[in-house]
Order: C-alpha cells, then structure tokens, then sequence
C-alpha cells in the first residue's frame, strides 16, 4: 500500500495553522506570566469574549473582517486592563507587589473564568454562533486545497508573533516592558512607570487571545464554553516549549498544532483533544522545564 | 561635633537634599527611627554603618521604593516622599542598588539605553552613552555582549553607567566597592569623584569607610535606624569613636591617591 504523502502534508498544513493560533493564546499567557508572575486562567475566556466580539464587529456592526479582527483586539485589550486594575491588581499588591500571590491568585483567575463565562451567556446565549467569512474560493496545492481563512489566519498569527518581537526587541517600550518582566524594583528605578507598564503588558496579552478568537471563529463556530479546551491547548503549548518563554510559546504551540492533527488522522480521530497532552506529558518526561524552559528560573 | 552641613550650605541656597524624622520598615516591623541627613549641592556624603543597620532601606525609602511612614524628604527643595519611584526619577534622583542588579539576558547598551528610559533627547542619551563608556572603557569591547557574561567589576560599572545615563542632579550608590578586588575599587572611588566634577550630587553607602572618608566631604553614620555619628569627613577620620567602631585599615594608604 502506497504512503499517501499529500495528505501528510494536509495533515501538517493544517495542523499549522491551528498551531499558530494556539502559538499566541499561549503567548499571551506566557507574556502574563513574565510579566505578572501570575498564571491567568481566565485567558480561555479572553479568547472567547475576544471571538465574539470579532463576530458582532464582522456581522451586525458590518465592518470588514480585518477591522473586525482589529476592533475585537482593542476591546478585548480594553477588558483585560479593566479586570487586572480592578480584581487581580488587588490580590497581587496584598501578596506584596507582584510576586507569585500563589493559591488566591489562581483561585482568583478560575473565578473570573466562571464570570466571565456566565455574563458572555447572559448576552450570546448557549448556541454556537456561526461566523461567515466570505474570502472566495480556497487556494489549491494538487490534490489538497486549503480555504483562504487558513491561510489568512496562519499570516495573520505570524504578523502578530513578529510585530511582538519587533516590539520587544527594537522598540524602547519594548525594552521596558522586559525590564518589568525581569524586575520591577530596578524598572522603578529606571524611571518605567510601572504600574502603567503591567496594565499594557496584560492588554496585549488579551489582545492576543482576541486576535487568536477572530482567527478561530471562521473556521469553527463562536460559542460560550469554546475558552476552555483553547485554554487547555494554549497551556500545553506554554508548558511545552517552556513556561514564560516567548518563543517557547510559538513553537509549543506549531508542535501541539501539528501533533493533534497527526494523531487525529493516523491514531484516532475522536480522541483529537488529548494529543496536546499527550506531546505535553513526553515533553516533560524528557526535558522536565520545556523546550526552551530555562531550569530553575530565578525571578527577582 | 561640627554642624556645618546643616548651616552654612556652601555652594546653594537649599540643599541638594534634606530628609527629617524619617521612618519605615517592611509591613510593621520598623527599621528606621527618624533619620535626618542632607546632602548639599555638588557634595558627596558617605553614609556608613555595619550590616542591617538600615542604610539600603533607607536609599529605599528615598527612591520611593518603599513607603515614608513619617517625616519629610525634600530633593532639590521639593517634597518628593509621597511620589512613585518612577517619578523620583524623572525629579533627577537616581539610586544604584547595592544587588548589582543589571538586566542579565540584555546586552550591555541595553541596560544603559534603559537607564536614559526618561530622556527624549537622542543627542543628549547618545552624548551620555559615549561619556559613560569613556568612564568605563570596557564596557564599550564589551557593548553588545549579554550582561550576564560579564564579571562582577564589570557589572558594578554598568550599574554605575546606567545611573549616570539618566542624567541625574543626584545619584545614590548602595555599596558600589562590595565584593571587587582592590584595584577595581580604586577605579570605581576614583569614576565617583569624577562623578562629583560633572557636578552632580552623590549620596554614597560604604563599608569601605577609610576610602569612604577619605573621598567624601561630609559623613553620616547609622545605627539600628538612627543616625549616630555626623561630621565632616576628615574630623570623622580621626574620631577615636569612629576608629572604634569601623576603622580597620583594610586598604592601603595608597588610597589616598584618588582623592588628591
Ligand atoms: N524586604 C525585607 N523585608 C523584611 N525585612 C527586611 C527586608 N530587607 C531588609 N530587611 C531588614 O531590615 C534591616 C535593615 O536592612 P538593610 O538592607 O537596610 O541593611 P543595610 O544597612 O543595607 O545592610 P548591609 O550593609 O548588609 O547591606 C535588616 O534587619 C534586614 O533584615
Ligand atoms: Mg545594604
């Protein structure tokens, strides 16, 4: 029996594309933690408020999709601000400034996890939400032919990884936000504002999601409950390729991404979502800190 | 025991800065019990005491860092105890941290651009960069390296670089001679009194106190939160009580050579 090498490559492709969208959940995740020091467990629901904005934006306000993605980003970026200045700020200036406030902040983040579900409820309803991009007809490799919303969304993830870098490496916010991920004291002392400088860092991390919430919703559909197993994904992407890692988050994510697809195709497809965990849990077993995890990190 | 750094302020009108009946500590425990110190215009003071008396704390407390339970601090005639570090800083007060805390996964220019984090004046930061490099030549060879490879004398001047770049009118250094060999001690004495002839104001905690005193024109020291012993520096060098409490001889007369 001959191997049937093009749909690997489907297989891949795809596989892709779904990786790149939990590259940045997980790197919003990844950005809190480093930033933070706080795991955000919330950040399913993030992704999932941040998916039907793009809806309402794309379907009733009837702006075009890109704008949509752009709108919901912003709004999604406005919430995060709003919840850390109100409800985690709170519990992390009580554990002392923010060092890992550790059981509240995490009992904290699934609260708001449960909250946020129920109030996207309140407004959307239970039902999937279908989310109609017209982009045309699908591109075509051969035998294989690929809708133009994955693609669009594979670049679009790509050009949010890259504009983060670009932001981080060459900019000089860029370069104080990591000054506050490293040590907060010394960025004091560097004249950062700070507390300015968490409330961005938390934005773009749910801006993030939003994005990743717009990009997944054609594809699939928009509903109330689809922030959790996104969160499970994003989470093993981040514990993958080395918690608080930025470009560990991106390449976990491709791995899960890809290995999920594989196995749903070779292995079983009813059991697509344990791959993530099945990858997450060899990763560990082999390099306990992730792949690009350094041992033992030391924060200040 | 002379009162002339309170008095006769010799080179302005007000003090560089001048702190009364400060107090703090970390959640209820108390450290400092009301310390008054000033440090005048184009001055370096040395503020010396042993191990825990509460000299970190108080560059803390001035910094903004830590909360000022009580008292006043005044930096260049204005209130500053009730700002956030990051506007203390933009006031012109700098503190270098007695950790050597230099950002290790950034390059060498990194943590000096973001020492300049307030300025918008390019000219300006670039001017500033190439000053601090001529200060400290190997920081320049060793520019673009990761600030984790370098040795500990070597972090100690980027720390000392990245104070200086942003531009202070004071700049406070939390024991900058601790843990170096001698000769490097000698190096960073002598960039803190080439400090003061840029004109700029240095507030400076020691346990180097012969070198110390030996540099400084006014002299503070601490104990258990208090200030204890106050003076020009040179009645402090022969002061039996200070003899007896710090002076061990421990580095060479040659130190002198610095300050001459
Ligand atoms: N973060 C903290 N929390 C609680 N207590 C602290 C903290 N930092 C310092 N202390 C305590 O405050 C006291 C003064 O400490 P401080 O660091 O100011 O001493 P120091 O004079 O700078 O000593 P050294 O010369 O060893 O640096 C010490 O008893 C110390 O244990
Ligand atoms: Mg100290």
């Amino acid at each position: 029996m001959d191997f049937d090498f093009s749909s690997l490559f489907a297989f891949i492709l795809f596989g892709l594309t779904i990786g790149v969208v939990y590259g940045i959940v997980a790197l919003g995740i990844s950005l809190i933690y480093s930033g933070l020091d706080i795991v955000h467990f919330a950040h399913g629901e993030i992704y999932m408020f941040g998916a039907f904005f793009g809806l309402v934006f794309s379907e009733q306000v009837g702006v075009p999709y890109p704008l949509a993605l752009l709108s919901a980003m912003i709004c999604a970026g406005v919430l995060g601000i709003v919840i850390e200045r109100v409800f985690y700020r709170r519990l992390t200036r009580a554990g002392g400034g923010y060092t890992v406030a550790g059981m509240g902040m995490i009992i904290c983040g699934f609260g708001m996890s449960v909250v946020l579900q129920n109030i996207a409820f309140l407004i959307w309803g239970a039902d999937a939400e279908p989310f109609h991009v017209d982009l045309g007809e699908p591109y075509q490799f051969g035998d294989i032919s690929l809708p133009k919303s994955y693609a669009l969304t594979a670049v679009m993830a790509l050009f949010l990884m890259a504009a983060l870098h670009f932001f981080l490496v060459r900019t000089k916010l860029g370069l104080a936000v990591r000054a506050v991920a490293h040590n907060k004291d010394i960025a004091f002392l560097m004249g950062i504002n700070v507390p300015l400088m968490i409330s961005l860092i938390f934005g773009l991390a749910c801006a993030l999601a939003a994005a990743a919430g717009t990009l997944i919703g054609p594809m699939q559909s928009v509903q109330v409950e689809m922030g959790y197993l996104m969160l499970m994904k994003a989470f093993a992407a981040a514990v993958v390729g080395g918690f608080g890692s930025l470009p560990g988050a991106i390449v976990g994510g491709l791995l899960v991404g890809i290995f999920e697809n594989l196995g749903a195709a070779y292995i079983s497809p009813s059991h697509k979502d344990i791959y993530a965990f099945l990858l997450l849990i060899l990763v560990l077993m082999i390099k306990p800190s992730g792949l690009f995890g350094v041992e033992a990190r030391v924060k200040a | 025991m002379t009162e002339a750094n309170e008095t006769d302020g010799a080179r302005g009108s007000t003090p560089m800065l001048s702190i009364r009946g400060v107090t703090t500590g970390y959640g209820k425990i108390q450290i400092l019990h009301g310390v008054d110190l000033t440090v005048q215009r184009g001055q370096i003071a040395a503020l010396l005491g042993g191990n825990g008396t509460g000299k970190s704390t108080l560059l803390k407390a001035l910094s903004g860092l830590l909360p000022v339970w009580d008292g006043v601090v005044e930096f260049d005639g204005e209130p500053i105890h009730q700002l956030r570090p990051d506007q203390i800083v933009r006031r012109g007060l700098v503190q270098v941290t007695q950790g050597k805390d230099a950002y290790p996964a950034m390059t060498v220019e990194e943590n000096l651009k973001l020492g300049a984090f307030t300025r918008s004046d390019r000219k300006g930061v670039a001017d500033d960069l190439e000053r601090v490099f001529t200060f400290f030549p190997r920081l320049k060879e060793r520019r673009n390296q990761l600030s984790a490879t370098l040795s500990g004398g070597e972090v100690q001047m980027l720390v000392i670089g990245r104070g200086l770049m942003a531009r202070p009118k004071m700049i406070m250094l939390d024991e900058p001679s601790a843990a170096l060999a001698p000769k490097v001690v000698l190096s960073i004495f002598a960039t803190v009194n080439q400090i003061r002839a840029t004109g700029v104001s240095v507030l400076m905690v020691e346990q180097n106190v012969r070198m110390a005193l030996l540099l400084a024109e006014y002299a503070y020291i601490i104990r258990d939160g208090k200030i204890l012993i106050k003076g020009e520096a040179r009645d402090l060098i022969k002061d039996p009580n200070v003899k007896l409490s710090f002076l061990g001889g421990t580095v060479a007369d040659t130190s002198r050579e610095i300050v001459a």
